[in-house]
């Protein structure tokens, strides 16, 4: 049997790991895959709380977060179109995708 | 005839889309009139803001599960619409000289989408809205910052804040699961209805909280989220680094008053935020002692501010922030203003403004002001905003804040000053005038009158927040 436990679980490495992969990788591709990764996490943990907070009354799911993971889904979208418009013109600009190379302003 | 508070964003949104539609079939227009345009019809709308439906019965069904029209949102409804006016004046300035780059009308149409953003963030009292508010704000932002594609410090600063506010976003979507894991809620009202509940799991929501607030905390540029800051605001264009330190940190405050509501009653929430407020304070006025490059003495300028503003949030004292925030507006978007035109003219680093008051008088004199006034001296708006926060400061006992308050503001008048001082006592070898437009003179006139206006008769700002009694409101819920 699969519990909300489990779910949490899975929810909460997927978040770590793309944590990580912003923190630690060079690659500012692979930083945005990872930062998707962290929305999905979002994402799943919340479609496994609507399954669970079951209305007692109607017994059917929290729809609530459903229509948010929607929501999420959207502007994560939007969000990557923008990011790889402005990652093609940096790399346009300074052929590199790397965080090091980004060095024009002093830090 | 009396209109219905939404109608206002769907305005501002469908002036935006009209204007990019504008832009894109009439070819041969001149894309200034674009901005014209923008700057007469965000005026009249406004305008709209005074001639709103009275206050609706309080209901919590369909759209006003989501959406509020209490006093606070329609006064930051106001704020946002005057600061996006105020920042499509400094883009005429800036496009003046237009590189290629910025002789295209997106330039003028995002900031109208940005401030449809930042007006729908003032009045979410719902996660959903909160979230979705905030990320047309940040989206509309990355384009922004981003923009002048031939300047590789505009793209590395645009790359910079892509990541880092999608890492802000992450947090906040995540921590707003967990907060809806505990109570199965996302309105703000509801939550806090639930927090006051026994049964409820205190640990996973604070853990829940606390990525909410750090996610806030990067919008106002707090410490220890501030690290984007000063890079994004010196390689932004200077109108859009205007829009985000006063657009952005102001909405940013209005989403902390609403959660501060249900968050306070979470265990160390209190002690958090003092935290935050004291490391916000000390790094902000340190960081920005040394700084020789007015862009950047700015941004840390911004992260101080955010010091005084949080100490107005940890005092509950929603009025003060509120005036604050207003006299912020003023001195930030005057000093970039006249940076924008300086600039031009030479360059953004302080040496760069060396015998300004003999080069053209009248910029000088709008400089000073807005220095003085972010320093604070008395007779300036920013005077009396820093007063209040610290009156409320010591009215809560909260010395130790007043006390780093009124030390960091002894900084700040030795960084704020070295400017005045490169304006009017170091003389300078270029002699040539300086040209600026009318609309820009008239408008830096204003901001003038208001930052002394202010600084001599307050009342105005709290009598338009007069029926929120926000700061009774939190209050009651915190002595309780």
């Amino acid at each position: 049997m699969i519990t909300l436990g489990n779910y949490l679980t899975v929810s909460a490495m997927l978040f770590t790991i793309g944590f990580a992969g912003v923190m630690l990788r060079r690659n500012i591709v692979i930083i945005l895959m990872s930062l998707e990764l962290m929305l999905n996490a979002a994402n799943l943990s919340l479609v496994a709380f609507s399954r669970f907070h079951v209305d007692l009354r109607t017994s059917l799911p929290n729809y609530n977060a459903q229509v948010f993971v929607f929501f999420i889904i959207t502007v994560a979208a939007a969000e990557v179109a923008v990011g790889l418009a402005l990652i093609v013109a940096l790399y346009r600009a300074r052929r590199t995708t790397h965080v090091e190379d980004l060095t024009t302003l002093k830090f | 005839m009396s209109i219905w508070p939404p109608q206002l964003e769907i305005a501002v949104l469908v002036l935006g889309a009209v204007l990019l539609l504008i832009e894109m079939f009439f070819v041969s227009l001149d894309k200034r009139a674009i901005a014209y345009a923008a700057i007469a019809s965000l005026a009249t709308i406004l305008v709209a803001t005074w001639y709103l439906a009275p206050a609706l019965p309080a209901q919590a069904t369909g759209l006003w599960s989501f959406y509020t029209a209490d006093p606070l949102a329609i006064f930051f409804k106001r704020f946002a619409l005057v600061t996006t006016i105020i920042v499509l004046v400094m883009m005429l300035d800036y496009t003046r000289r237009s590189t290629s780059s910025f002789a295209l009308g997106e330039f003028f149409a995002l900031p109208i989408f940005t401030c449809a953003g930042l007006m729908y963030m003032a009045s979410a009292i719902d996660f959903v809205s909160i979230f979705v508010s905030l990320e047309l704000v940040t989206i509309s932002f990355y384009v922004l910052v981003g923009f002048d594609r031939k300047d590789p410090a505009s793209l590395e600063a645009g790359v910079k804040y892509l990541v880092l506010s999608a890492l802000s976003t992450g947090f906040l979507v995540y921590g707003i699961t967990w907060i809806f894991g505990v109570t199965g809620l996302t309105n703000l009202n509801q939550i806090t209805a639930a927090f006051e509940k026994i049964d409820i799991d205190k640990n996973a929501a604070t853990f829940g909280a606390l990525l909410v607030l750090v996610a806030l905390g990067f919008k106002i540029a707090a410490v220890p989220f501030q690290i984007w800051v000063p890079d994004v605001y010196q390689g932004a264009p200077t109108p859009v680094t205007a829009l985000l330190s006063v657009g952005s940190k102001a909405a940013g405050f209005v989403v902390l008053i609403r959660v501060l509501r249900p968050f306070l009653m979470l265990p160390h929430m209190d002690r958090l935020l003092l935290i935050i407020t004291i490391l916000t304070l000390l790094y902000g006025n340190l960081a920005a002692l040394p700084e020789g490059n007015l862009k950047r003495l700015l941004a840390y300028s911004s992260i101080a501010h955010a010091g005084y503003l949080l100490i107005g949030i940890v005092c509950l004292d929603g009025a003060a922030i509120t005036f604050y925030l207003v006299a912020y507006l003023l001195m930030t978007l005057l000093s970039f203003a006249v940076l924008i035109i300086v600039a031009q003219q030479t360059g953004e680093s302080i040496s760069d403004f060396d015998g300004l008051a003999t080069r053209s008088p009248f910029l000088a004199f709008a400089m000073l002001m807005a220095m003085i006034s972010l320093a604070g001296v008395p007779f300036t708006a920013g005077f009396f905003g820093k007063f209040f926060i610290f009156a409320s400061a010591i009215a809560q006992h909260q010395f130790a804040l007043a006390f780093i308050g009124v030390v960091t503001v002894g900084c700040g008048f030795y960084y704020y000053l070295k400017v005045v001082r490169a304006m009017y006592w170091n003389s300078s070898d270029k002699i040539d005038n300086i040209h600026v437009s009318m609309l820009s003179r008239v408008t830096m006139t204003a901001l003038i009158i208001a930052i002394v206006w202010l600084g001599i008769y307050p009342q105005p700002i709290f009598r338009a927040l007069e029926p929120t009694r926000i700061s009774v409101a939190l209050r009651s819920t915190t002595t309780r």
